[in-house]
């Protein structure tokens, strides 16, 4: 009897709990009209990971700028640097028959085939940064990681002196803008300058602390370090709080990428000598702007880049402005 | 010939830690010039100065039988607290305060889970890794925070030569090791670890001494959270990440037993020294990034197997002891 008692609650509860999962997820109709009889678009937005600082200003900037279109509803989900779950979040934007799936992939090549599925779905899907490319009816909007080290790397060409010594702070191994930042400052710098010796490479998986703590084992290591060239700012940042005040690195040169606010402070100090601005809002207003036109039949497929303005004491007052409008500099 | 073999046997059980320690810092002397300088060996206390503070406070939890998988990001959450608090008020004192109160609010949740819901450990502080990190996630909005101004003394700065972390480090070890060797909570902590049904037979309040370690748990973390922030010269709401699996390595190679009732506060210091001596002489000497990660678990997994086997020939001396007397019957 007993028995018998808890298998009926059990199938209650599993029938309940499945009525309860389909009526949290209701199929909805890809458009809707709203009370001015315009047509509203649901977005979704899936971020790499809001714990990674410059995919959270990308999200923030992106939640900023939907604003600024009353046809689109967005909604932005975290994939929390995990291929599974930011696949799951793809498959869930599918079924939930959003009408523009934007990506930034964790890891490009395993979210692929789940984009890929989004445009079976005939849903549009749009990649950035960094982007999926070879998609057939895919768009995406991004940064040229590759062009961002080499603005950098060209001028170093000129600033590095003969037979410096130099350490390098890599990104994580895997990561499409860590990869391509490396391998542009090897095609574009180390090929060119074979006098130039690397006394430290490690990976500090774009952290500041991770990057003091090899900083601090460098400085003991070699009496002189002429440069840090680092694959983005964080890390540069902490290289450089390692020997602030040190008068045997005065004149110690450091490259960064991402204009971070930091590193644009640090560069306005003179003692960091340049980086590139990875425009999280110019990302975020070509994302937006590239929904609205694909949304509105305007174009079918949109593949377009942000620049790679390269930062230095001379032109830095200019992106400072432009962090202090986005509320990242006070 | 036996009383001499008792010795060694002693002196390995005992000191193993800290001979291996001597050794490892002959091979480190001698495979790279720079690494005795008296810069370096501060560079490493300083560098080492967080994560033993944090291996400390997960020493005392283990021997206690419990666990904080949450102490990195509930570090990064005191920390930006603290850094907010000292920006927006400029008051050093309350910046510590305000650090250290989120670092006991934090570990009460978790002696609550643990101790009155009897939530495992390791499933109750995961839950307090993820929550801590999305709250300091959602209070920076995934920014750094900047321009710390005199923040940065209590990291960076020294009095006289030696630097102020490891002055904290150095109080916090002394209070440690007092704690868990002279008062009546240490002695509980080990009985607790031990065998908890016994200790609760004997009159112990398992409750109270589970939520009183983790309070200090909580003071400690806040503090090694202050540290950490000013130091690197930001509130980094994305800052210490694994720093717990670093605190748990040194307790582990400093011969904290997992299964609870074993560990000392040298013992922890030698485990956290022996990984910074490592870290450092690999940095020293350029060893690429993926080796590192090899050499470093391999040292883990050493540490445990060691641990493993300790603990069996101790349960088998036990057994034998027992058997000698003839107490145990079906053999």
């Amino acid at each position: 009897m007993r028995k018998k008692l808890l298998s009926v609650v059990s199938m209650a509860l599993v029938v309940g709990l499945l009525g309860g999962c389909a009526s949290t997820k209701p199929a909805t109709p890809a458009q809707t009209d709203t009370a001015s009889g315009q047509k509203t678009y649901k977005v979704a937005y899936i971020a790499r990971a809001q714990s990674d600082s410059f995919a959270a200003w990308l999200a923030n900037s992106v939640k900023e700028e939907a604003k600024k279109y009353p046809n689109m509803k967005l909604e932005v989900f975290d994939g929390q640097a995990n291929d599974d779950k930011e696949n799951s979040m793809i498959e869930n934007a599918i079924t939930n028959k959003f009408d523009l799936v934007i990506v930034q992939p964790n890891s490009g090549e395993s979210q692929r085939p789940y984009v890929e599925k989004v445009v079976k779905a005939g849903i549009f899907a749009i990649t950035t940064n960094a982007r999926i490319s070879g998609i057939e009816g895919a768009s995406s909007v991004d940064a040229q990681p590759y062009e961002q080290a080499a603005v950098n790397a060209r001028a170093a060409l000129k600033q590095i002196p003969q037979n410096a010594k130099v350490v390098v702070l890599k990104g994580p191994s895997g990561n499409f803008h860590a990869d391509e930042r490396r391998k542009s400052w090897q095609k574009e710098f180390f090929d060119k300058r074979p006098d130039v010796k690397i006394v430290g490479e490690q990976i500090a998986n774009w952290n500041k602390d991770e990057a003091m703590k090899y900083m601090e084992d460098w400085v003991q290591a070699n009496d002189k370090i002429d440069a840090v060239i680092s694959m983005n700012d964080n890390m540069a940042a902490g290289a450089l709080e390692v020997v602030k005040g040190n008068p045997k690195f005065a004149n110690i040169l450091a490259y960064g990428v991402d204009g971070t606010a930091e590193a644009l402070l640090l560069i306005k100090d003179g003692r960091m000598t340049s980086t590139c601005l990875q425009n999280a809002n110019e990302l975020a207003e070509k994302m937006l702007d590239a929904s609205n036109k694909l949304l509105t039949g305007k174009e079918k497929v949109i593949n377009t880049d942000i620049g790679n303005p390269l930062v230095t004491k001379e032109n830095v007052d200019q992106y400072i402005e432009i962090l202090k409008k986005s509320g990242s500099i006070k | 010939m036996k009383i001499r073999s008792n010795f060694w046997s002693t002196v390995k059980k005992k000191y193993s830690i800290y001979m291996i320690l001597i050794a490892l810092f002959i091979v480190c002397s001698l495979a790279n010039p720079n690494f005795l300088s008296v810069n370096n060996l501060t560079n490493i206390s300083r560098q080492l100065s967080v994560t033993t503070i944090l291996a400390l406070s997960a020493t005392m939890l283990i021997i206690s039988g419990m666990l904080d998988l949450s102490s990195g990001s509930v570090l990064a959450l005191a920390g930006v607290f603290a850094v907010s608090a000292y920006k927006t008020t400029g008051s050093l004192l309350i910046a510590v305060v305000v650090g250290i109160l989120t670092g006991v609010i934090c570990n009460v949740i978790n002696a609550i889970m643990i101790s009155t819901f009897k939530a495992p450990p390791f499933i109750a502080t995961l839950a307090m890794l993820t929550v801590a990190r999305g709250v300091a996630l959602l209070f920076t909005k995934g920014q750094n925070i900047l321009q710390l101004g005199n923040f940065v003394e209590l990291g960076q700065g020294s009095i006289g030569i030696i630097p102020i972390p490891i002055i904290f480090l150095i109080v916090i070890a002394i209070l440690t090791w007092y704690l868990l060797n002279h008062t009546r909570f240490g002695r509980s902590l080990y009985a607790v670890g031990g065998n908890e049904e016994a200790s609760i037979a004997s009159g112990i309040n398992v409750h109270k001494v589970k939520y009183t370690a983790f309070i200090i748990n909580g003071i400690f973390v806040g503090l090694a959270g202050v540290l950490f922030m000013s130091r690197v010269n930001a509130g980094l709401p994305n800052g210490a990440i694994n720093y717990e699996f670093t605190a748990l390595t040194a307790a582990i190679i400093g011969g904290t037993s997992f299964s609870g009732g074993v560990g000392t506060v040298g013992g922890t210091l030698a485990g956290a020294f022996i990984v910074g001596f490592l870290d450092n002489i690999m940095n020293l000497t350029n060893v690429d990034s993926y080796m590192q990660q090899i050499v470093r678990g391999t040292i883990i997994a050493l540490a445990v197997i060691y641990d493993i086997r300790t603990r069996n020939r101790r349960a088998n001396s036990m057994l034998g002891r027992i058997e000698d007397k003839g107490v145990v019957e079906n053999k």
